[in-house]
């Protein structure tokens, strides 16, 4: 028996099926968040635990793990609209909203991120509600982006 | 401490896992404090252990499947029993298995 490296998990695929497997129990999931979508909320090798949904599903400024429709791949983006039963999404570092999700798609929430092995602490649920709000702004993106140059600058300078 | 593996008893997997085939192996999450860990605590399974869990289905003694593997598999006398036995107390000592009813 081998403890392994994780199996395609850059991409995404193959992930989606253990994830759902072990959330599907009622149980969290940790794993490693890749790419810069939800930057700097999530960062590229930030490692998140996904709770189960709750029963009256996500709410708007929730931040969850979901599977595109015709897609293998798992994205973390924001609940950022709840449109009859399906949610729009959004990366906070995205331009364009990824359109609506089932919520048969959506795997679970994120509950905790921890980054070089430190648990960040999280917000307030009003602070990820007006996050959903701005993020339907095109001037959010803009001000994503500025925040994420001004912390790479200070980053390369430390 | 757990349990010694009897060779009388029938195991099967636990509640507390996930398993998975994923390009060709079988991948489990043990739910280690109620948490699937697929950054820490992914496990594959090598052809031995694949044979193995595919067996334990926690109807059948170990002893009938050891024979069965036995049958399979060609390997010096009791080399195929030890690592039989030897992973299945690693995976009872992980609370992966248990004992059938």
């Amino acid at each position: 028996m081998n403890k392994t490296a994780r199996p395609s998990l850059a991409d995404g695929y193959s992930v989606a099926g253990l994830l759902r497997a072990v959330l599907e129990k009622g149980r969290p999931c940790r794993y490693e968040a890749r790419g810069s979508s939800m930057h700097p909320s999530i960062q590229d090798g930030d490692v998140v635990t996904l709770r189960p949904l709750a029963a009256e599903g996500p709410r708007q400024g929730d931040v969850v793990a979901f599977v595109p429709p015709g897609t293998e791949s798992v994205r973390l983006h924001r609940v950022i609209g709840i449109d009859g039963g399906r949610y729009l999404m959004k990366g906070d570092n995205g331009l364009a909203a990824d359109g609506l999700v089932e919520r048969r798609d959506i795997l679970g929430a994120v509950a905790r991120i921890e980054r070089h092995g430190r648990v960040l602490r999280r917000g307030p649920a009003f602070a990820a509600a007006i996050l959903a709000r701005l993020s339907r702004t095109p001037w959010f993106t803009r001000l994503s982006r500025r925040l994420r140059r001004t912390i790479g600058r200070r980053d390369r300078k430390a | 401490m757990t349990d010694k593996i009897d060779l009388a008893k029938a195991y099967r997997p636990s509640e507390e896992v996930v398993v998975r085939e994923i390009e060709g192996e079988t991948v489990i999450v043990p739910l280690t404090s109620g948490v699937g860990d697929l950054e820490d605590e992914l496990l594959t399974l090598n052809e031995t252990g694949r044979a193995v869990w595919a067996r334990l289905d926690g109807s059948r003694p170990l002893a009938e499947i050891i024979r069965d593997l036995e049958a399979a598999y060609d390997a010096p006398d009791g080399v195929i029993r030890e690592d039989v036995i030897g992973l299945l107390q690693e995976l009872c000592d992980r609370r992966m298995i248990v004992a059938g009813e």
